[in-house]
């Protein structure tokens, strides 16, 4: 009996290591990152939310790094201080996605043929709709907040993850080390909570950290269409939103959280890249 | 191109009028190229201008953008009033004197006692669906809307209006209860487009809704929900306003009134040529786009600016203190005057607009920004302690007020970057505002209509008289219910006085009552000017004769054409 049999194929990323000076930016970004989630004011001491009304619409400069925008709030703040609704928001849709996802994934997988059936059309169901269209949907029916924002996005994009975990957990039951253990006569419980569930869900750290990064993305999205956290938020998808009014008169209002939410995206994907590539070492 | 002049066939080049389709999403699409273009390349998209002795062209297709989409044509609220005025007519128009002229009506007169109204109307009018424009078929049309056909008209001559009577086929009475002298400007709002009798009685209402039959210049051909309505030109049209600027029907054959709700892809849809006219041109773009030689007009809505009404029965703004603390807080010119970059109006008056007459200066000096006074107030009302976030509490209760608005149409992106602002200057005397958007489905499906759902309202309400003030301040009572009165604050001193000013005759006894009304309002901080509201209107120089109808400020097409 063994649990080091070759490590599962999925998810299917591309595995080559990025270089290793992408992986310290990566780690600077985080840093920063992290900072101003969790100490704004050490980055940015002033309110986000303070208007300069002199100061309208003043392009980057040394008085305003990031410039202004139309009511002289200072961008470099607002970024600052909306990187923890940012992330929280990036976190809280993984979670939600991943946890929905391991249940109907796992409930597909393991379960009784008609339970799994069921599930399985569930699942095929929630595909049919274009992942951002069932978070509008749930948008529409909770209202908008962080809260309902992370739950809409992270619902959106459970059904994927679901596929994957089930076909996860179904390569994984087939696998030469569980046949062996169902011949030595493992019982089924055990054969799941030490050889199946371990090795199914192991790829999923390095999914979850590639789950943030899509999920900020799509958080953004649905507060550039105005259905994410309400104004004058500085969550950046809702920067973004706000400053498309004067994209040809004031470019850093859009092109600076724009940048920002790609950056983080980037970061968190090439985190999870190295993650995954770590763990997949690890299990050679 | 920007615009579509007719073509002739020989030429080889489209067809007058049947130019392309180009659907809102590949509209969309240009816009957004246009926009990236713009940027990349500073203001762009200047407009190529007609030769001087261009000639007039007859027929072609104008593409309109609009911003926001009706649920009707015809209806109570002031999108489906620009609407409707394109396919309906009124009893008379509104010069830009602020006088009635005629329309449908050729001449009409009040008796001594003012009760009673006699419309002659014109002539040889007929609607689209054939039938003849009788007294009977007007009479017909002000019952309707009295009886929920037309809520904004049913508001204004509810408690006035008593019963209509047809003399004979072009000889109209309108009885009243009271007198109402300004009778005859006020039915020059779109909300008074008269309807063939013959359609609203033997067609679904429905069909009424989508395509209702007037007599005006353009008949409505199709609705493409979400996308556009298109409108074909009326070539009988015989009863144009005495104010049109030439006598017969449309030049144009048709109007793509399309309905583009992003202000920056209706800009950049008017400098791609896409679109030959655009409504509500964004503050942030006035400015560049009538340097880059696009015509603009602008029109400052009568009536009902956009303004703060204080919730008196229920909440921290029951105090009058509270409110005068509040208005005082804000630095309300500078934010407008910032934001609205010097094209939207600072109105300090939360009664009435400076277009409308009757503008009382008085009442919008009545609070400047005065960030002590606001605190002092505060302080003696009990609102004296301030917690760990800067806001103040009583009884340790924080002085949170709640501001639902209605996001993307009674506030636009200009007016909510406003509200922001009044949030934050709010929050220097101790208020924590709690700023909603609300959709607009939720707005007009009764959403934070009630006392106990919010603490100030946000809106305006357009009128051409200050006659609004009934609409807006009349009591809420359980007998005559006024839900219009968004302060919830019913005092009788306060409705005599409107009373008294809606009945008098002479105009400047009239506009001293309906200034003393304002003065009340103000003096009770009942409500707070913000900004008085606009009516923009882009148009390629290619497009002329648009110009905007002196009740409402929407784009009237009747005279406008193409030049060569």
């Amino acid at each position: 009996m063994t649990t080091t049999t070759s490590a599962p194929a999925l998810p299917r990323f591309r595995t080559r290591a990025a270089r290793p000076w992408g992986l310290h930016v990566a780690l600077l970004l985080t840093a920063w990152f992290a900072v101003s989630a969790l100490w704004p004011g050490l980055l940015a001491p002033g309110d986000p939310l303070e208007l300069h009304l002199d100061s309208a619409l003043a392009a980057p400069g040394p008085h305003h790094l990031l410039g202004t925008d139309e009511a002289g709030r200072d961008l470099y703040s607002r970024i600052v201080h909306g990187t923890a609704p940012a992330l929280a928001i990036g976190f809280g849709a993984s979670l939600v996605s991943l946890a929905l996802a391991l249940l109907l994934g796992g409930l597909a997988a393991l379960a009784a043929r008609p339970v799994a059936s069921v599930v399985d059309r569930v699942v095929e169901v929630l595909f049919s709709f274009p992942s951002l269209l069932l978070a509008l949907l749930l948008v529409a029916l909770l209202g908008q907040s962080a809260l309902t924002e992370a739950v809409a996005v992270g619902v959106g994009t459970a059904p994927g993850y679901a596929r994957m975990i089930r076909g996860q957990i179904l390569a994984t039951k087939s696998s030469p080390y569980v046949e062996a253990a169902v011949t030595l006569g493992h019982s089924r419980t055990r054969i799941l909570r030490q050889h199946v569930l371990p090795n199914a869900v192991r790829p999923l750290v390095a999914v979850f950290a590639l789950s943030v990064g899509q999920s900020i993305v799509w958080a953004s999205s649905l507060s550039f269409l105005g259905l994410g956290v309400a104004p004058p938020s500085s969550e950046w998808g809702a920067l973004l939103d706000a400053g498309r009014l004067y994209l040809t008169h004031a470019w850093w209002l859009t092109i600076v959280p724009g940048l920002v939410i790609v950056v983080l995206a980037l970061t968190a994907t090439t985190l999870g890249k190295h993650l995954q590539a770590s763990l997949e070492r690890n299990d050679r | 191109m920007p615009s579509r002049p007719p073509r002739t066939p020989s030429d080889g080049r489209p067809r007058p009028g049947r130019r392309p389709r180009r659907t809102p999403r590949a509209l969309a699409a240009t816009a957004a190229l246009t926009v990236l273009l713009a940027g990349c390349a500073g203001s762009g998209g200047r407009a190529v201008q007609p030769a001087a002795d261009a000639k007039p062209l007859t027929g072609g297709t104008i593409v309109y953008g609009h911003q926001q989409e009706p649920a009707c044509v015809f209806g109570g609220w002031i999108e489906q009033a620009y609407l409707s005025t394109q396919v309906l007519d009124d009893l008379t128009s509104l010069d830009t004197d602020g006088r009635a002229v005629p329309w449908l009506a050729q001449s009409w007169q009040t008796s001594a006692d003012g009760l009673t109204w006699t419309f002659d109307l014109k002539r040889g009018v007929e609607f689209t669906d054939g039938t003849p424009l009788t007294a009977a078929a007007v009479a017909y049309n002000v019952d309707y809307w009295m009886n929920g056909g037309n809520s904004t008209a049913q508001v204004w001559l509810g408690g006035y209006y008593e019963s209509a009577t047809a003399l004979d086929d072009h000889t109209l009475q309108l009885h009243l209860s009271r007198p109402y002298p300004r009778l005859d400007v006020t039915l020059a709002q779109g909300y008074f487009g008269i309807q063939s009798q013959h359609a609203l009685e033997t067609r679904s209402a429905q069909e009424n809704c989508e395509a209702p039959i007037g007599s005006g210049a353009f008949t409505v051909d199709h609705w493409d929900r979400g996308q556009e309505i298109v409108l074909l030109k009326n070539p009988d049209y015989t009863s144009w306003p005495a104010n049109s600027q030439h006598a017969g029907p449309a030049y144009v054959d048709r109007i793509d009134w399309r309905f583009v709700s992003n202000p920056t892809t209706r800009v950049a849809s008017l400098r791609a040529g896409e679109t030959d006219a655009i409504y509500d041109v964004p503050a942030v773009d006035y400015a560049a786009v009538g340097a880059d030689g696009f015509q603009e007009l602008k029109h400052v809505t009568k009536g009902r600016p956009q303004q703060l009404s204080f919730n008196t029965v229920a909440g921290p703004f029951t105090d009058e203190s509270v409110r005068k603390a509040f208005a005082y807080s804000l630095d309300r010119r500078k934010l407008v005057e910032t934001i609205g970059q010097g094209v939207i109006p600072y109105e300090g008056n939360g009664a009435v607009s400076r277009s409308t007459p009757g503008y009382s200066q008085a009442a919008a000096d009545t609070y400047d920004h005065d960030l002590p006074k606001a605190i002092a107030l505060l302080e003696a009302a009990g609102w004296d302690a301030v917690d760990e976030e800067g806001y103040r509490t009583k009884d340790g209760k924080r002085l949170t007020v709640r501001l639902p608005y209605n996001s993307g149409t009674i506030i636009d992106a200009d007016g909510a970057a406003i509200l922001q602002g009044v949030q934050q200057e709010a929050r220097a005397a101790g208020f924590e505002v709690d700023l909603i958007p609300v959709p607009p489905s939720g707005f007009f499906g009764g959403a934070y209509s009630k006392p106990a759902e919010r603490d100030i309202a946000a809106g305006y309400w357009t009128s051409v008289t200050a006659g609004i003030l009934y609409v807006n301040w009349r009591q809420n009572l359980e007998a005559t219910p006024n839900y219009s009165n968004a302060a919830f604050y019913n005092d009788p001193v306060l409705e005599d006085l409107i009373l008294q000013a809606n009945s008098t005759a002479d105009v400047d006894a009239q506009n001293a009552l309906y200034g003393r009304a304002q003065e009340y309002i103000a003096d009770h901080a009942l409500s707070i000017g913000l900004f008085d509201r606009l009516s923009t209107l882009a148009v390629s120089p290619r497009l002329k004769g648009v110009w905007q109808e002196n009740a409402q400020g929407g784009p009237v097409f009747h005279d406008a054409h193409f030049v060569d």
